[in-house]
């Protein structure tokens, strides 16, 4: 029983290590960023690279890969997502666009392969990123096997989330944002530099996101498409727990992952995931605006 | 000519060309094997036009409509893999598809009725007919049952989008895991041709590419009259306000499920089409990328003009067919059809058809003036 619950569990937190960046620039400033698996992908390179070129373990990558994607994106908030707000379902289609693009710059090395120039760590092929020996060796504690890196995982994510909501709840900025959040106008009218704020928001989301493929670089391979799938999960784990709510997002995440984990020991992963769909399309029947959303008018 | 009037026959005379122009092609185009390819690029222009009608007409959105594509494309695979060649050589007087056999349990009769769980779902299948008529009735179904539930309950915007996303995600799973009966992840291959009164429909056919051409000019003039009518006018009022239509009387909801339906069937459509063109049905079918892809051919063809949706699928993918005959331009056309997409959505919304409107509205207007200017400098002299 506590091994199911803790497969559960460790499925619940990378869905929500992904869905912790979303939930912010989806919540926060109605933007659906397609390319926010990418995002991940390039956290993970990161790490890949990072581990090639400066020797840097995993714990180091962390803050390297949440600058580098922060950075990234910020460039995509200043280039496309800026002119788009308002635009919910564009901003859905250009960010497709991007995530393309950011997979095939990954593909084609930036462009040097064309000059048959090779970079090692990027390229169309699979990469990998070591982990270092005390995460992987599993251990007992009173009699139950604990698996180190998905553990390791779990704390990650649960720090996030602290740190997450501590910024948004507890600082002078983070109140900038959820007033933002509820109405740009009137925020702008009550003095908010909204366009500032927005991208310091969209820069945060894509940061975690930078840091979720650390992560999940440690458990996958690392290739250019491994975000495009991430990313459709994550949104319908915001979905459900109702856009502009970080308890919501946790808890759509961890009843997600649940019940991913038990259909997948009754029946198989294939049909376990299915079922996460169909009780996905359920809720949002019969609530489209999520299990927690604030009352808004 | 006043403005209008050059709008009207500047739109009829695309309309035209453009049907002249696919069902000409056999004569100037003699190499089978493009004629092939570009049925099959037809057979996405007319999802072009399905996602135009739903999004462009009706405000809709639609993520999965890779779905309604899947099961047309599915129904109609399934009859004509029952007249594969292979299917008759199972040792059994009736056709198995052969896959069945690999999936059978030890000892289980080799008849379609009872060697996998389930294969009797493919009895039927044995008529032609049934499987193209399913390709169009199964997709219509599913599309009234869903949207009669969506526009029922007011789900609108984004959401309808998350959850035909999460629709065909999940159906996408269901044919994976029904391997015995769907072969899951492969798909359904080296089907037979479609056969109709004794005469073989060999998709390197010039006929063959006819049933495609003939079928999109037809769909595309229907639902061109379609959102002419008064429904379709109603349709696209409820797309710009629907509370006001609410109040205007009108049951909004009926019309979007209405519409909604139509464009289910015209993909299930398609899909029966593309099997009988391109020879097999997969799940890559209901794949999120490709449902997207069809919105991508439609925002850049124009996302509310049937026939600019209809161009923009065409007309990407023949180029991106053309590119990709290097391995290493194949790459690069992705990353530029990523920067066009991105440009399209920011700096063309109207795609295509929106550019020639403005051309042609750009024509006028220099006329015009130039009419005015005329006028003006004749005057003194009279």
């Amino acid at each position: 029983m506590s091994e199911i619950l803790f497969i559960g569990l460790s499925l619940s937190s990378i869905l929500l290590l992904i869905a912790l960046g979303l939930s912010i620039t989806y919540g926060a400033m109605g933007v659906i960023n397609m390319a926010h698996g990418e995002l991940v992908m390039i956290g993970a390179y990161t790490a890949v690279l990072s581990g090639i070129y400066l020797n840097l373990n995993l714990f180091f990558a962390l803050p390297l890969a949440f600058v580098v994607s922060a950075l990234v994106g910020l460039g995509l908030e200043k280039l496309v997502i800026r002119r788009l707000y308002g635009r919910i379902i564009d901003t859905l289609l250009a960010t497709w666009g991007v995530a393309i693009i950011l997979q095939q710059l990954i593909r084609l090395e930036f462009g040097l392969s064309f000059f048959g120039i090779h970079i090692e760590g990027l390229g169309p092929g699979l990469q990998n990123m070591d982990v270092p020996a005390f995460l992987t060796q599993p251990f007992e504690i009173a009699g139950i096997p604990i698996q180190p890196y998905r553990s390791f995982i779990i704390v990650v994510t649960l720090l996030l989330t602290l740190l997450t909501w501590f910024l948004m709840y507890r600082t002078s900025i983070g109140t900038q944002v959820r007033a933002i959040m509820r109405n740009p106008q009137i925020a702008a009218a009550c003095g908010i530099d909204v366009r500032r704020v927005s991208a310091f928001t969209f820069a945060y989301g894509s940061g975690l996101a930078g840091i979720a493929g650390v992560l999940l670089a440690g458990f996958k391979t690392v290739m250019p498409d491994m975000g495009a799938s991430t990313v459709v999960d994550g949104f319908l784990v915001v979905v459900v727990g109702g856009v502009g709510s970080l308890l919501g997002t946790v808890l759509a995440s961890a009843l997600l992952g649940q019940i991913n984990g038990v259909f997948a020991i009754l029946t198989n992963d294939i049909l376990a995931r299915a079922v996460v769909f169909g009780v996905v399309i359920a809720i949002i029947l019969w609530r489209p605006r999520g299990l927690f959303a604030f009352k808004s008018r | 000519m006043t403005r209008t009037k050059l709008f009207k026959y500047g739109d009829w005379g695309i309309y035209i060309l453009f049907i002249v122009i696919v069902l000409g092609l056999p004569l100037v185009m003699t190499d089978v094997f493009w004629l092939n390819r570009i049925a099959k690029y037809l057979v996405y222009g007319m999802l072009g036009i399905a996602i135009a009608l739903s999004w462009g007409y009706a405000g809709i959105l639609n993520l999965g409509q890779g779905l309604f594509f899947g099961l047309g494309a599915y129904m109609v695979a399934m009859s004509l893999k029952l007249q594969s060649y292979t299917s008759l050589q199972q040792g059994s007087d009736t056709p198995v598809p052969d896959f069945m056999l690999w999936n059978a349990e030890p000892g289980a009769p080799t008849e379609l009725c009872c060697i996998t769980s389930g294969s009797w779902l493919w009895l039927p299948f044995q008529a032609q007919w049934f499987g193209m008529v399913m390709a169009i009735v199964l997709p219509v179904i599913l599309a009234l049952v869903l949207s009669s539930a969506i526009f029922r309950l007011r789900v609108s915007g984004v959401y309808v989008a998350i959850i035909t996303l999460a629709l065909v995600l999940l159906v996408r799973l269901l044919i994976i895991d029904a391997q015995p009966i769907t072969n899951g992840f492969n798909g359904l291959t080296d089907l037979g041709w479609l056969t109709i009164g004794g005469f073989e429909f060999d998709p390197y056919l010039v006929s063959t590419y006819y049933i495609v051409a003939v079928s999109i000019c037809v769909v595309l003039l229907a639902t061109r009259w379609l959102v002419s009518t008064r429904a379709g006018l109603i349709l696209q009022s409820t797309r710009d306000d629907p509370n006001r239509s609410r109040y205007l009387g009108y049951d909004v909801a009926a019309y979007q499920v209405f519409f909604f339906t139509v464009s289910a069937g015209i993909a299930g459509f398609a899909g029966m089409l593309y099997v009988i063109a391109a020879e097999f049905a997969s799940p890559s079918f209901l794949d999120i990328t490709f449902s997207i892809s069809m919105v991508v051919w439609a925002a850049v063809g124009g996302r509310s003009s049937l026939i600019g949706a209809a161009i923009g699928a065409i007309l990407i993918n023949t180029i991106e067919a053309t590119a990709s005959e290097t391995e290493m331009f194949r790459e690069a056309w992705k990353l530029i059809i990523g920067v066009i997409f991105v440009a399209v959505v920011l700096y063309m919304p109207r795609g295509l058809a929106g550019l020639a409107r403005d051309a042609v509205g750009l024509f006028a207007q220099t006329r015009d003036s130039g009419k005015t200017r005329t006028a003006r400098s004749g005057a003194p002299a009279e």
